[in-house]
């Protein structure tokens, strides 16, 4: 009885194989391996939303190459356990790319399984490690965490002209990491840091360390930490009668930094990918318009939106090159694209699939207590 | 010399809340010889309910009579908590071993730390910017707010009672009188009950004055941060001399000029460990603690 069931299933598995090679020759798949279920549901929700939105857009308009476009997603929960499995069973589906996952650890653990089927993929991970394998595969579609630091020193040096510069961070490997990375471009590019510490994060009292700071006499004190403690800091700077200027890493992107500093929160620097609102690209504007038309919602953030320009700079390439080869698409895209207009502005990648240029953008908190771009890259 | 003295109101601010909190435990450890582990979750969960009255009343009162409401309803509600506190976690083992009271006390501590999560979400809550007006002073490069001074003063002005109260008072007599020898205390006709209920009273109330400046002066809460506050002052109260109250007051205010001297004047990134080695230093050669010679006797 058992060994029948089994035969069963196995010419079940047969038929159903040969049914998804036929059609195989008229679609193109694309995959989509994102955290559809826990922690990061949200994101990987948006993310599976607006890469269907994408695709619903190029269908209508006759698809890619004559062939309809059809989207498999697989939820890898942000584990990368799952990462691996989801990876392996879009490289069965007979993906020919896949955009994801959320987070660099799923992307890391399913990088080498799309490289060894020769299976495109693009991530918003920004974890640097990610484009270090030498995978020809792999394409980094938002910017690294190393470019956060390098476009903090420029900021500073190029539009601030700082000349007397404090760094701060917390105990954390993210945030002792990018404060040192900041630290070390600045010094690369003639900065002059007069003061670098740290703070134990949530302890909440930051008087006696920032009072050590104002005897530096610095015009600016960087924050490469978390909001809960970069709001305080801030506010007891101007509580300590401190006239430097702050300025904060991404972490301290957050409503809640403004509501801990309250009035002294205008005047602060953030260094941030923008919100989508406030990408200043046309083609942006047009597609979170049409992402609202359909879902009744903004995209989860801007991390969506990064993925949303893999895509589409795939989709691109195939139909500049007229092929399905993925050798020949991602030669496209590491050698002869240039700017694509992307929705989070220009597309270019090097030849080790990073994205080129960064996206990072700089606000000052306006009076108003809203954002304010003051510099990005040109 | 104004980094100086700035070092040493900062010190003083977070010190004498510090101190506020060191009362608790020492109060309690006095009367009971329990350490109250959960006292500082009961600080955490005042400013919480602090923030809770100040967002029903804002805008309906005056701002000096709404901070006088808030703080005389969050001490009213948190020793009410003191109490309940008592009365499930420890009466029932007063007769136990005294490790049996110790892991009770752990576990109210998780009880009122997860429930604050649970009420109120794991994400900081954020008092309004300007509870109390945002008034500075720059006292020749010195800073100091009005916070800062009602910090200080309210804080004195309270340690000043309750030695009043403790030293003068006929229920402060009955409490050190319960703190040396409780059975010697029940035959002079002691109420000890009743006793232990008022420490734990003045305890929390104390506490929730704490968990009230730390709301007002650093305005971000978290549902957690009775932990490191809580250390803190219990460490403090241990330095002053467990038991000794003006120890708790003088424990505390150590504590944070320590901290905020030498991370001023050595290293921010050791300033707690270094604070704790000085600390360490103190207990060797007074193990009982800067005040502590009557725990010595008792022992």
């Amino acid at each position: 009885m058992k060994r029948w069931s089994l035969a069963g299933l196995l010419a079940l598995v047969v038929a159903l194989l040969f049914t998804v090679s036929v059609f195989a020759a008229d679609v193109i798949k694309i995959g989509v391996q994102a955290p559809i279920t826990g922690k990061f549901a949200s994101e990987g929700q948006s993310i599976d939303k607006a890469v269907r939105l994408v695709v619903e857009q190029v269908n209508k308009k006759g698809g890619l190459l004559g062939k309809k476009i059809v989207v498999i997603t697989c939820d890898d929960e942000g584990k990368a356990v799952k990462a691996a499995i989801c990876a392996r069973k879009l490289v069965n589906d007979g993906v020919i790319a896949v955009i994801g996952s959320y987070t660099s650890t799923c992307t890391e653990a399913a990088e080498p399984i799309y490289y060894r089927a020769g299976v495109l993929q693009t991530s918003d991970g920004t974890s640097d490690t990610l484009v270090k394998h030498g995978y020809w595969t792999f394409f980094r579609n938002s910017s690294p965490n190393s470019a956060e630091a390098k476009f903090t020193a420029e900021f500073f040096l190029k539009k601030q002209h700082y000349k007397r510069i404090a760094a701060i961070s917390d105990y954390s490997t993210f945030s002792v990491n990018l404060t040192n990375a900041v630290v070390k471009d600045l010094k690369k590019m003639g900065g002059n840091v007069v003061y670098t510490g740290k703070i134990v994060s949530g302890s909440q009292n930051f008087t006696p360390i920032l009072t050590k700071i104002k005897s530096y006499h610095p015009d600016v004190i960087y924050f490469g930490g978390y909001y809960t403690d970069g709001g305080l800091i801030r506010a007891q700077m101007v509580q300590l009668g401190m006239k430097a200027d702050f300025v904060g890493g991404d972490s301290n992107d957050n409503p809640e930094f403004i509501k801990l500093a309250g009035k002294a929160a205008v005047g602060a620097y953030l260094i941030d990918v923008p919100l989508p609102e406030m990408l200043p690209y046309p083609a942006a504007k047009k597609f979170l318009k049409a992402y609202k038309a359909k879902y009744h919602e903004n995209p989860a953030s801007i991390w969506t939106l990064f993925n949303v320009d893999g895509l589409r700079v795939i989709l691109y390439a195939i139909q500049q090159t007229k092929s399905l080869d993925t050798k020949k698409i991602a030669h496209y895209l590491h050698y002869e694209l240039k700017d694509f207009p992307g929705i989070t502005g220009p597309i270019s990648f090097a030849p080790n699939g990073e994205r080129i240029g960064s996206a990072y953008m700089a606000y000052i908190i306006g009076p108003d207590l809203k954002y304010h771009i003051v510099y990005r890259e040109k | 010399m104004e980094i100086f003295l700035q070092q040493l109101v900062n010190g003083l601010t977070i010190g004498s809340i510090y101190a506020l909190v060191a009362l608790g435990y020492t109060m309690v450890y006095g009367v009971l010889k329990l350490i109250n582990f959960a006292h500082g979750d009961l600080v955490a969960l005042s400013a919480y309910i602090g923030l809770v009255i100040i967002m029903q009343l804002a805008g309906v009162l005056s701002p000096a009579l709404l901070i006088l409401i808030t703080f005389i309803a969050t001490m009213i509600i948190t020793a009410i908590g003191g109490i309940v506190l008592e009365r499930a976690a420890y009466r029932p083992l007063r007769k136990a071993p005294r490790l049996s009271a110790v892991v009770s006390a752990l576990g109210a501590s998780m009880v009122i730390e997860n429930g604050i999560m649970l009420i109120w979400g794991p994400m900081p809550k954020i008092y309004p910017a300007s509870v109390v007006p945002n008034v500075n002073f720059d006292l020749h490069g010195v800073y100091i707010s009005l916070m800062q001074i009602l910090v200080l003063v309210i804080s004195l002005v309270l340690m000043v009672a309750l030695y009043l109260f403790v030293n003068r008072t006929k229920l402060g007599t009955a409490m050190r009188a319960c703190a040396i020898d409780q059975d010697a205390a029940r035959l002079m006709g002691i109420d000890v009950d009743k006793v232990i209920v008022t420490t734990f009273v003045i305890g929390s109330a104390l506490g929730a004055v704490g968990g009230l400046f730390i709301g007002m002066y650093y305005r971000g809460i978290t549902f957690n941060m009775g932990w490191i506050y809580g250390l803190n002052a219990f460490v403090a109260a241990i330095i002053g001399g467990i038991g000794n109250i003006p120890g708790a007051m003088l424990g505390g205010m150590l504590l944070g000029i320590f901290n905020a001297f030498i991370s001023g004047y050595i290293s921010s990134s050791w300033s707690m460990a270094l604070t704790y080695v000085l600390l360490i230093i103190i207990m060797i050669f007074r193990p009982t603690g800067i005040l502590g010679e009557r725990v010595a006797e008792k022992v």
